[in-house]
């Protein structure tokens, strides 16, 4: 890990393995660190895995002033690693970063992977507000097995700051447009999606896929909102096969 | 020392076992449990004992903004104020406040203040919120990332559009305006300027940086309330700033009556209708981001010391209304009894905490309106003459200069 400065944003950056590049953008809990996930995806390629401004020990949301400057952010951060076209994938807040990317910079993403992804919304199938759940609720929303999630060793502290930040894009509902732009997306796309996801459900990734010129929907069993933990082989079979 | 009349102008009606049922008494609490005919009625006794304030020689009557609540159904505090800024004669109207970034455009906070100025005959005091995170964030869905950002934003166009006296032109983040020209503009050359808040260092330093008033607006007591003012106190000394304790405000509820015993009487209903129906969905008071990390480090020690003077289960039996009468004004919830009584705790805790603007709470819950208009009568006519000499020493900026005519002038 390191501090890298792109623009006004300082910000950690984790680095994995070689090979061909994949940018993975972390959802509205926090960056995984260095996640056993994260490490298999960088058996055969290297992973880049920037954490958000605003996040963790991450500076520079004040100059976000709309997903736009987050959405080049990255652009800012694909450059400054010297490739033309990256792979990238997002979770759940970075699902919803990674579309905006890849909408507006269609020449900087070679494939796209969405993984229990925000951004769209839908009247007739509210989604819950992940901010004010209590926690066993918000635990049951978010696993598929509540009972066998891993511990949290977050400091609390940190998760405030990190969902506090989250709400710029998130609160109080999370559509800042995408929907708009979602055509634009010319990167073959993976809809990747936990079947028990309660916090985002499938059929917002259903939606996504539809959307999106050139994607497919694949609901992986067994797993909330978080299927890169609650399945985990599952999960890089479906990244590693769709990347090639 | 400065006497202001307030009352969270709670819905009196909520059934019993609304507690019992833990409804949240705020953001989605159910509107069938509420009847418009009654809060009309409700309205117009609040109007009718801040006029009697006005006449009982109150310095300020305090009007306050919250949204989606039985606890206070005040949606629009600049809509009260013009029912009192049209039906008094000598009190200031204290907006306390509206809450910035809200409004849009903002322009409407500073419309709507000067025109309560102009109708009041210059006696408005502008107070500017943030909000309760139930208002701000859930209500009115602001994004707690960028409500500060949205207040300051807000303010700065406030500010310079009472001011300026050509038309400007104004490219905020949050709010462009080509031609901003206010009509009316106040009659207060400058508004006295008041901000409450609950123990964030950023609001401290907003106030001191300005020279404006700090409230610290809670009902939770004084073992709660001691260590966040002598923290605020501590801080300007630490900053160099004013400690002139009229740029301090602090609310409280009190209970007047001819003796102790009848005070017991006539309030305790009231008392605990007004903390029990006050429980909100603890997710709704703390959303992530609405405070920085350096506040909530410093608000989690100050409780600690307030948790050292009352424990968290006897804090739990306050707010649950499950506390004796006595017990409340043991420990500063409420301050009761004789005016003699009501007065020298007064005059100590104003001593203590050092507290030029008392905004003193005189109905509480569902407490009837003729126990409110004597409460009103005796703290106006009993209590406040003898605390005058309180920090008399002292200048006020902080309260408008038509209200500070002695009162036989203002009545000419």
């Amino acid at each position: 890990m390191q501090f890298q400065t792109f623009g006004a944003a300082s910000v950690r950056l984790w680095r994995f393995g070689q090979g061909h590049p994949v940018l993975w953008l972390h959802g509205f809990e926090g960056h995984p660190g260095d996640a056993p996930y994260l490490r298999r995806l960088a058996e055969t390629r290297l992973v880049i895995a920037p954490e958000h401004p605003g996040f963790g020990e991450s500076e520079g949301l004040s100059a976000m002033q709309d997903i736009t400057d987050q959405a080049l952010h990255f652009r800012r951060v694909i450059r400054a690693l010297g490739t033309r076209r990256i792979d990238v994938i997002g979770h759940c807040l970075g699902g919803m970063f990674a579309a905006e990317l890849a909408a507006i910079s269609p020449h900087l993403v070679r494939r796209l992977i969405l993984v229990g992804s925000y951004g769209l919304w839908d009247d007739a199938n509210p989604l819950p507000d992940a901010f004010s759940l209590a926690p066993p609720a918000f635990a049951a929303a978010k696993w598929a097995k509540p009972e066998a999630a891993p511990a949290t060793t977050e400091d609390p502290m940190t998760r405030q700051r990190n969902l506090g930040s989250a709400t710029k894009f998130l609160w109080p509902i999370p559509d800042r447009g995408l929907i708009r732009r979602l055509p634009f997306i010319e990167a073959p796309t993976l809809v990747l999606h936990g079947a028990q996801d309660g916090l985002v459900p499938p059929a917002y990734g259903q939606r996504l896929a539809a959307l999106i010129p050139n994607a497919g929907f694949q609901a992986i069993e067994g797993a909330g909102h978080m299927p890169m933990l609650e399945a985990e082989d599952a999960f890089t079979n479906a990244v590693t096969s769709f990347l090639g | 020392m400065k006497f202001h009349w307030f009352a969270e102008a709670s819905y009196p009606k909520l059934p019993p076992d609304f507690r019992a049922k833990k409804i949240s008494s705020w953001v989605d609490t159910p509107k069938s449990l509420h009847d418009p005919h009654v809060v009309g009625e409700m309205c117009r006794m609040f109007i009718r004992l801040m006029q009697q304030a006005d006449r009982d020689g109150f310095d300020g009557l305090a009007v306050n903004e919250h949204h989606q609540t039985p606890f206070a159904v005040t949606p629009s505090p600049n809509l009260l104020a013009a029912a009192l800024a049209h039906t008094t004669q000598r009190a200031a109207i204290l907006i306390i406040g509206d809450s910035l970034a809200l409004y849009n455009p903002p322009t409407r906070v500073a419309e709507e203040m000067a025109w309560l100025d102009c109708l009041s005959g210059g006696r408005v005091i502008a107070g500017f919120v943030f909000g309760t995170p139930m208002d701000s964030v859930y209500a009115y869905g602001i994004p707690p990332a960028e409500l500060r950002d949205r207040f300051e934003e807000a303010r700065q166009l406030i500010l310079k559009s009472w001011a300026e006296q050509e038309p400007f032109a104004f490219n905020g983040k949050y709010t462009k305006l080509r031609y901003v020209n206010l009509w009316p503009k106040p009659i207060q050359p400058k508004f006295p300027i008041w901000v409450p808040g609950s123990g964030s260092v950023e609001t401290w330093d907003l106030c001191i940086e300005n020279d404006y008033c700090y409230g610290h607006l809670s009902f939770s007591g004084l073992h709660s309330a001691k260590p966040l003012v002598d923290a605020w106190w501590e801080y300007c000394d630490m900053r160099g700033a004013d400690t002139n304790p009229h740029r301090m405000a602090f609310t409280q509820l009190i209970c007047c009556a001819n003796t102790d015993a009848e005070a017991e009487r006539l309030y305790t209903d009231g008392v605990k209708y007004f903390y029990r129906n006050r429980y909100t969905n603890p997710a709704y008071e703390a959303p992530p981001g609405y405070r920085s990390s350096k506040s909530v480090q410093a608000i989690m020690g100050h409780r600690k010391i307030a948790e050292s003077k009352l424990s968290a289960e006897d804090r739990a039996r306050a707010a649950s209304g499950e506390m004796s009468f006595w017990e409340y004004d043991k420990h500063g919830f409420i301050i009761a009894g004789t005016p003699a009584r009501v007065r020298q705790r007064l005059r100590e805790m104003c001593t203590d905490l050092r507290i030029g603007q008392l905004i003193a709470c005189l109905h509480q819950g569902d407490l009837p309106e003729e126990v409110a208009v004597e409460n009103t009568r005796l703290m106006g006519q009993e209590v406040m003459p003898g605390l005058r000499d309180l920090w008399a020493e002292h200048e006020d900026r902080w309260t408008p200069a038509a209200t500070q005519l002695p009162l036989a002038k203002a009545a000419e």
